[in-house]
């Protein structure tokens, strides 16, 4: 809002004031812009400190029923209102609150602020743990990734004690004891609504009871809370949805996700584009993506992203001893099967599917993309084997396409890829470490052991080749991807590290959503701990950049890893043939082993139910369709002929070098 | 013995079924009850029983017992 100078009432404005039934105990302290017209003001009490705008614009919202700039029927106390405010039926009391242009108000009970706040920023949430130890200062600033590092590195007090002062900072600035509801904002059926701050463009329809928070909100994202939702002590992100009688708890809700239909969330937080509908979670740390579909699911004391939790998961955080002090991590691209259940603690490898119910205490992070089963009540893993499902391919292909963030300051920094050098190490690691458990095993064994979990002695060596068929399949995509964007003139050129990246050896990590080196990370920490960053502001600008090397950063660790992956001494381009020809082929295995498995969607048993009087196949295929003309399978054959067309071209551009 | 009869003992013991009921046409998922999980033990099995390596996608093709003699045989006789 503009700075404004404001004009006493004149004797005039007040007459018609009150002829239309407006009542001031001192009409000095209400005062207006040049231009005031009172006839839009009626019914209304005026106490306090009262500024008002111009009042001479319309609204035309979703209803179609036209509304003009206004003040009719409603208390107000120390606030004010900027141009071209409609503003009606607020039966209890706005206080102490900036209204800014063009805000709609209508049929709402109170918005007040009360004494100093910060609207929910610096409140700290007892996230992963129930118990304490990992407390999170929540703001409207906080990214997936700022909150990874707060609540995971706890080891570092120093980068700790710098986060905390940046996040407590951040709250200082925002403290005031006005309520800012920003320019554009629409809020109809409201309740009340407390010390919040609401963004620009916001919409509020019917919300119960707000208490303590953030509404971030633009125009380019604007932020609705809906019907029925009580909230307290929360941050709700930009472009997020949030109705139908969803509970909020100390809770971050992060940008673009979408909150509903009676979910209910305790000192959690759920990055962007997270989903929760009916369920319930307490304590976890939601990162990106982590969605939560169904009434008798709950999340607890967890960390997850780009996660799908089947109906009934459910976790135990505590083992009756000492309390509440377990978690667990489920690693990128995990989802739970129906009724699932996992003990804490426990560690899921990226990219796994968890069936049954698992009370073992298990580190699977070694393996991504297994499947994780219970097989006569012991936890059972078989790795590798989740790469080759038609479900891991799906998610791959639609977490970028499902990014409905709009606004163009996103908080959170992803990488999508499902291959890449993260879980490509841990694939290299996983490999050898079947080969090696494959080495030691007896032959009658039917079971080995491996960081509290069984895996299959006769799968060791099929899940390692497994490994080996993602890995020829990235580092063919990830060659195939660097020789057809920009095709090298000489060898030198495609096998030396690109300018400002990494060494290729260094290990990589996710930080919610962010891949990146150990080192990148490393060079943040130390500025966050030496003082050269200490706003959230410039924080986010760190993380950005640390995104934005990532391609860099990738390319150099398939450079190291072609070489050990395939045994080669050096890379050369007959080399590089070989990994051309082993993708390709390695491709088409993907694509046709991932075709079976949506074949099956198709055949046999999954038929039952179709028919009910007869015609099984009709109705079957009149419902489903048929396989051959499935969009997937569809798909699947446009991925095949790219992977020829691609081979043909990459092929042709290393005979040239 | 037979690829057949080596064949039919293996997938008897890991689908925990009498060799006596596994017959050339039987169907591995619809006749003899394999899941997708056992799917892939069958073969890692023959891999061991035939000391040969299978290739994964055309190995998970195999739909019957018959499919999965000529198969293998076919993997041996390649040497």
């Amino acid at each position: 809002m503009n700075p404004v100078s404001y004009l006493a009432l004149t004797p005039e404005a007040i007459k018609i004031l009150k002829a239309n039934g407006c009542w001031s105990r001192s009409w000095p302290k209400v005062k207006v812009t040049k231009g005031f017209d009172p006839t839009r003001i009626a019914g209304t009490i005026f106490r306090g400190e009262v500024r008002i705008g111009s009042l001479d614009g319309e609204f035309v919202p979703r209803d179609g029923i036209r509304r003009y700039a206004g003040i009719f029927d409603a208390n107000l106390h120390n606030v004010t209102i900027g141009n071209n405010c409609h503003i009606s039926n607020i039966n209890g009391w706005l206080s102490n609150l900036i209204i800014e242009d063009n805000v709609l108000m209508e049929n709402v009970g109170s918005i007040v602020c009360q004494g100093e706040t910060s609207f929910g920023n610096g409140h700290a949430i007892e996230v992963l743990n129930e118990g304490g130890g990992r407390e999170l200062k929540i703001t409207e600033m906080t990214s997936a990734q700022t909150a990874y590092l707060s609540t995971m590195y706890r080891h570092d007090a120093a980068l700790i004690k710098a986060l905390d002062q940046i996040a407590e900072n951040y709250a200082v600035s925002v403290r005031s004891d006005r309520a800012t509801i920003g320019e554009g904002a629409k809020l109809f059926h409201c309740q009340n609504i407390v010390n919040v701050n609401i963004g620009q463009g916001a919409i509020l329809r019917g919300i119960q009871n707000l208490k303590e928070g953030t509404i971030a909100s633009s125009h380019e994202a604007p932020t609705f809370v809906g019907d029925g939702v009580i909230a307290k002590d929360f941050i709700i992100q930009k472009g997020a949805y949030v109705s139908d009688g969803a509970l909020l708890s100390a809770t971050l809700i992060g940008e673009a996700s979408k909150i509903g239909k009676q979910f209910s969330a305790e000192n959690s937080v759920m990055f962007c584009n997270s989903e929760g509908f009916h369920s319930e979670v307490c304590s976890i740390f939601g990162g990106p993506y982590t969605v939560t579909h169904h009434r008798s699911t709950l999340l607890i004391a967890g960390m997850f992203s780009f996660f799908n939790a089947g109906s009934g998961t459910n976790q135990s955080n505590h083992m009756y001893k000492l309390g509440p002090l377990h978690q667990g991590i489920l690693e990128r691209g995990s989802k739970t099967g129906s009724s699932s259940y996992l003990l804490w603690p426990a560690r899921v490898g990226a990219f796994s599917a968890i069936m049954g119910k698992h009370y073992a205490n298990f580190d699977s992070s070694d393996f991504p993309f297994s499947y994780i089963n219970e097989d006569d009540g012991q936890s059972t893993l078989v790795p590798g084997m989740n790469f080759f499902t038609v479900g891991t391919m799906r998610d791959g292909l639609k977490w970028p396409t499902r990014d409905r963030r709009n606004n163009s300051d996103k908080l959170d920094q992803l990488i999508f890829e499902v291959l890449s050098p993260y879980t490509g190490q841990k694939m290299m690691r996983g490999q050898a470490l079947l080969l090696d458990l494959y080495a030691g095993a007896e032959k009658g064994q039917e079971y080995v052991s491996h960081q509290g979990i069984l895996i299959k002695r006769l799968l060791l060596k099929t899940c390692s080749r497994y490994y080996r068929m993602a890995l020829e399949k990235y580092l063919g995509d990830a060659l195939v991807a660097r020789l057809t964007a920009n095709p090298p003139k000489e060898l030198k050129a495609l096998t030396t590290p690109l300018d400002g990246a990494e060494d290729g050896d260094s290990s990589w990590l996710d930080i919610s959503g962010l891949l990146c080196t150990q080192p990148r990370l490393n060079n943040l920490l130390d500025k966050i701990k030496t003082g050269d960053v200490t706003t959230l502001h410039t924080l986010q600008i760190e993380l950005q950049k640390i995104h934005d090397s990532y391609a860099l950063d990738e390319w150099s660790w398939v450079l190291q890893a072609i070489p050990q992956v395939y045994d080669f001494e050096s890379i050369t381009s007959d080399n590089l043939k070989t990994v051309l020809e082993k993708w390709k082929v390695s491709s088409n295995k993907l694509l046709n082993m991932v075709e079976m498995d949506a074949s099956k969607e198709f055949e046999g048993n999954v038929r039952t139910g179709f028919g009910i009087d007869g015609h099984q196949d009709e109705d079957f295929d009149t419902v489903r369709g048929k396989f051959e003309a499935n969009s997937f399978k569809k798909q699947l054959d446009e991925m095949r002929q790219a992977v020829q067309s691609n081979y043909d071209r990459s092929l042709n551009i290393l005979k040239n070098i | 013995m037979s690829t057949l009869d080596r064949i039919k003992n293996v997938a008897a013991e890991l689908l925990k079924t009498d060799s006596s009921r596994i017959q050339e046409s039987s169907r591995f998922v619809e006749d003899l009850g394999a899941d997708s999980m056992q799917s892939i033990e069958l073969v890692a099995a023959f891999e061991e029983e035939f000391d040969i390596e299978m290739d994964e996608d055309a190995a998970l093709g195999v739909k019957t017992v018959g499919d999965a003699v000529g198969f293998i045989d076919k993997v041996l006789a390649q040497g």
